[in-house]
């Protein structure tokens, strides 16, 4: 037995020898010299507007004989009313699936498909947003379809059916996935289970939706003039313009008004909410209210968000919990924007290892202090900012993405230099920014948890933690169950 | 929603298996802009030109996968596949003459605590405890010399997005998308850990991966019902077990095993290299050949001699579980190039992809018995004989039971009524449409044409398969359902919703 051992240690041993002889030869990549400057020219969407007001942004992109739409209409699950949750996002459904004056939904499906174009529409809190594709041959079509969708829409009664039904199934099969489950419960003690934030659709509010609903919903919102559209692709920006011009020809402006939507209003107190599940991780969610768009603060929030929880292994969480503890296989969080004037949720999120929950928590809270308390390294400085300049580049790799991007920012109302100064703003960053930040924008004691898992295989009670109150999911199942 | 993480299992791979459109964009555009050479150690690479924003993409992979472990060591190219992010004798050490003989340490009682965990219930418990504190104390004193996780603090100074590595059953993928002026720093960074990854944080890294495991799996309906269904659809070929491994391997894999596992395959002749972006190939193929040419060629790899036996009866897999009803079901095939591959991708196609498609319409749209339906051609992986499955989620109070039963009989249909032209052309017209929208993305081309280099040995069958597929017949496909989606030749997995919890 030994001697097997040391043999093989001897192997090894002389196996890392041989790959540092071979390696004398390699540089450190810091060795090698400056890099070739980058040659790069920020590129701009075309804006124009139609004659009954549409807002268009049009990049051209000759590279493959392609075409692609996508306009947003505002009017979401904002605007619904509180007893018919789940209105807006049918509405995104059935435009789509629920055919025209002149075409069912059927006969949409088959046309498309059978040209390898789409249709799509969702909606979401603020946006429905409806996206088409073809291929540059089959474009008429596409449009035509496109246009009749928006505004020849009737919402047939077998396709909301359909969709009510898929909406029944979802919501059983929502409690399945424990992170999702732990979601779910944070929008709802976040902000609310009577607030538009954090309600989330029943039975009983699907049940009370009928095609009138949809069609007097999309009345209020559809309106060329609340209307926003992107068009990428192979044709020229003349081609482009006479195309929707004629599509959109017969859709008249219209007041459109907005109910007001009270912003949330902070309710974390540092409640742990416990909800048990048969599963082997222990899943949580934990944070409170965040920050609103066009924070004076944005910069020094995104470069302390990419220090203490963005995506990279450089990042302050996934080091500590992940690299250095191996607690976790993920774990990710910052405070981030919410929509419109509405502030969003500092929020960190991970799976954990059960039998070292609690450490794990505490380790995470830890680090939030450490980030208050003490400035970041330079070393951490330099890498997230040379990182969020440096790759930049990246926003503009597809016509698409930076069509999508220029018209959120001036929906959002952001300033049309917004993109062209963001570098310099970012470089402006200090590490004092990001400790202010930090205070300001993060209270470790007020946050809320979502714990989902089973307690019993955890290091310590979760009480240890703070106030627990226990939710009942089966209970919440059951009082969802159809009727 | 799931996180993006670095580190990726692949799911099934779906063959973008595609069709070159007629007078539209014909196959030899795509050719032109594709440069190939063989470096001198075997190593192939693929450069594609495509001048739009100053950034490319990079995918390199290795024709090694959990289809090439054995029992006992399941689950070890995934982890391998961690482990090489964790640096090289350059990289991510401050000294590595003095971290050397430390990790020499750390690998032997690694090993001790770990031939002793394996003993479950007979392991000596204060013999693993008195490892497994060394085994601590070992891996601070090897954390003074770590530079933790460099790979990444290198990539994003320059700007790097997406640094990530993916592993499947039949290959294990790395990827990174640079700014266009740092194609040096890539190809020194990654010729050193292809040449010579440091295995450094083993041991806390398994940990991640019994997280991963966990979090990916174990708590997951329908990677589970999957992992079930494989097992039982495979009896001998090591398809049968999930890339990820199991939780017994994970929690007992060496650092040795793993290195050794890394040597046998992580060998220039069996990896392919793909850079597509603003590249130009005049400067970039000096760097290639300056960076990744010398590393040592290796043995060919072994020979995969398990072949899957016919299947001489149906089987069924049946289990309870926390979520609500879902099944799979699969039949053996023939696996790429073979025609009858052809044939199931197209009839997969005619089957679910879209509205329109059979199974979509009848179960999910009209009769509404099913939320979700989708079939695929090539289940389990590419390089071996593999399966035509099936996924389905049943909608309430409808069964598992019921949506079997409709599937089947969408299946007879295929056997006796062959499928008709307009359904053909659309399959056909999607393809074209599919192989142009692939070329859109600068990463969607890299991992295009490596994949097929990779496992098939010229990327350019993804061209010439459309001949294959633009000849396949109502007849083809119903031959093959005749031929291979027979009852003996069929597995069938149900999750049950576990009977209300005590």
């Amino acid at each position: 037995m030994n001697g097997k051992k040391i043999i093989k240690g001897l192997l090894l041993g002389s196996f890392l020898a041989a790959l540092v002889l071979t390696a004398a030869a390699q540089k450190h990549p810091r060795e090698l010299g400056p890099a070739p400057e980058l040659n790069f020219k920020l590129t701009k969407p075309v804006m124009f507007t139609l004659s009954n007001g549409i807002q268009c942004f049009f990049m051209e992109d000759k590279e493959l004989p392609l075409i692609s739409l996508r306009g947003l209409i505002k009017g979401g699950s904002y605007y619904e009313p509180a007893d018919k949750t789940g209105l807006a996002s049918l509405v995104g459904q059935v435009l789509r699936t629920g055919g025209t004056k002149t075409r069912t939904g059927d006969q949409i499906n088959e046309e498309l498909e059978f040209i390898a174009a789409s249709v799509e529409s969702f909606t979401n809190n603020e946006y429905l947003t409806v996206s088409g594709s073809s291929l540059k041959k089959d474009f008429a079509k596409l449009i035509e379809i496109y246009a009749d969708i928006l505004l020849n829409p009737e919402f047939r009664q077998d396709k909301l059916d359909l969709a009510k039904n898929q909406t029944y199934e979802a919501m059983r099969r929502r409690w399945d996935q424990p992170m999702q489950v732990a979601m779910l419960l944070f929008n709802e003690k976040m902000y609310g289970a009577d607030t538009p934030f954090g309600r989330r659709s029943t039975p009983a509010s699907v049940k009370a939706i009928g095609r009138d609903d949809l069609i007097s919903f999309y009345r209020a919102y559809s309106a060329p003039n609340n209307f926003t559209l992107g068009i990428t692709g192979d044709l020229s920006l003349n081609e482009a313009k006479a195309a929707l011009e004629k599509a959109f020809r017969n859709w008249a402006k219209k007041k459109v008004t907005f109910a007001e939507v009270a912003s949330p209003v902070e309710k974390a107190d540092g409640t742990i909410y416990y909800a048990f599940k048969e599963t082997p991780q222990g899943n949580v969610f934990m944070g409170h209210l965040g920050i609103a768009q066009k924070s004076p603060d944005e910069y020094k929030v995104e470069v302390m968000n990419d220090i203490l929880g963005g995506g990279s292994f450089t990042a302050r969480l996934m080091k500590e919990l992940r690299s250095n503890r191996g607690l976790t296989y993920g774990i990710y969080g910052g405070v981030y924007e919410g929509t419109g004037k509405h502030r969003g949720v500092f929020q960190i999120g991970s799976q954990l290892k059960a039998a070292k929950f609690v450490e794990a928590v505490e380790t995470i809270k830890s680090l939030i202090k450490d980030i208050q308390t003490n400035p970041v390294t330079d070393e951490e400085m330099t890498t997230s900012r040379n990182s969020l300049i440096n790759s930049f580049v990246f926003r503009f790799e597809q016509k698409s993405q930076i069509l999508a991007q220029y018209m959120s920012l001036k929906m959002d109302g952001y300033p049309d230099n917004y993109l062209e100064t963001y570098i310099d703003n970012i470089r402006k960053v200090t590490k004092a920014d990001i400790q202010a930040a930090a205070r300001q924008y993060m209270n470790p004691e007020k946050m809320i948890l979502i714990v989902v898992g089973n307690e019993k295989l955890f290091d310590k009670p979760l009480s240890s933690l703070g106030q627990v109150a226990t939710i009942d999911i089966k209970a919440l199942q059951e009082a969802e169950k159809i009727q | 929603m799931e996180y993006a993480k670095k580190s990726f299992i692949f799911g099934c791979i779906i063959l973008f298996l595609a069709v070159a459109g007629a007078g539209l964009l014909p196959g030899q555009s795509l050719e032109a802009k594709v440069q190939t050479r063989t470096l001198k150690n075997g190593m192939t690479v693929l450069l594609v030109e495509r001048h739009g924003a100053p950034v490319f993409s990079t995918i390199y992979g290795f024709k090694v996968g959990s289809v090439d472990e054995n029992e006992g060591i399941t689950g070890t190219a995934h982890l391998f596949e961690h482990m090489a992010f964790k640096g090289t004798p350059k990289i991510g050490t401050s000294d590595f003459e003095m971290e050397k003989p430390i990790m020499e340490k750390v690998n032997r009682i690694g090993r001790e605590w770990s031939l002793e965990l394996v003993k479950g219930e007979q392991a000596d418990k204060d013999k693993l405890a008195r490892l497994r504190a060394d085994l601590t104390r070992l891996e601070t004193e090897q954390k003074k010399y770590i530079v933790k996780d460099e790979i990444d603090v290198i990539y994003n100074n320059v700007g790097g997005t997406g640094l990530n590595a993916g592993t499947g059953t039949d290959q294990t993928m790395y990827i990174v998308s640079l700014p266009s002026n740092q194609l040096e720093r890539y190809c020194l960074v990654e010729s050193e850990r292809i040449r010579n990854a440091v295995l450094r944080e083993f041991y806390t890294e398994r940990s991640v991966i019994q997280e991963e495991r966990k979090q990916t799996t174990d708590a997951s309906p329908a990677r589970l019902l999957s992992e079930m269904f494989m097992g039982a659809a495979f009896l001998a070929h090591p398809y049968k077990h999930p890339v990820v491994g199991w939780a017994s391997d994970i929690n007992s894999v060496t650092l040795e095993e793993a290195q050794a596992f890394k040597s046998k395959y992580y060998t220039p002749n069996n990896c392919v290299l793909a850079i597509a972006g603003d590249i130009d190939p005049a400067r970039a193929w000096p760097l290639i050949e300056k960076y990744f040419g010398d590393i040592p060629r290796g043995e060919d790899p072994p020979v995969l001699r398990t072949v899957e036996p016919q299947q001489l009866g149906e089987r069924r897999v049946r289990f309870e579980f926390d979520a609500e009803p879902s099944l799979m079901m699969g039949y053996h095939k023939p696996t790429f190039p073979a025609k009858e591959d052809a044939a199931a991708s197209v009839l997969a196609s005619i089957l679910t992809s879209g509205r329109t498609s059979r199974l979509n319409k009848d179960l999910v749209q009209d009769r509404q018995i099913a939320v979700n339906v989708n079939a695929a051609a090539s289940g389990g992986g590419v390089r071996y004989p593999n399966l035509f499955t099936f996924n389905a989620s049943p909608r309430f109070p409808h069964t598992v039971e019921e949506v079997e039963k409709a599937i089947l009989d969408h299946i007879e249909k295929i056997k006796t009524e062959p499928v008709s032209e307009r359904e053909l052309q659309k399959v056909k017209n999607s393809l074209e449409a599919s192989y142009i929208r692939s070329m859109s993305s600068n990463m969607g081309l890299a991992m295009m044409v490596a994949r097929y280099q990779l496992l098939f040995g010229d990327w350019k069958l993804y061209l010439k398969y459309k001949d294959v597929l633009a000849g396949i017949t109502a007849a083809d496909i119903m031959s093959f359902a005749k031929t291979y989606l027979t009852a003996e030749n069929r597995t069938v997995a149900f999750l049950i919703k576990k009977a209300k919890a005590s």
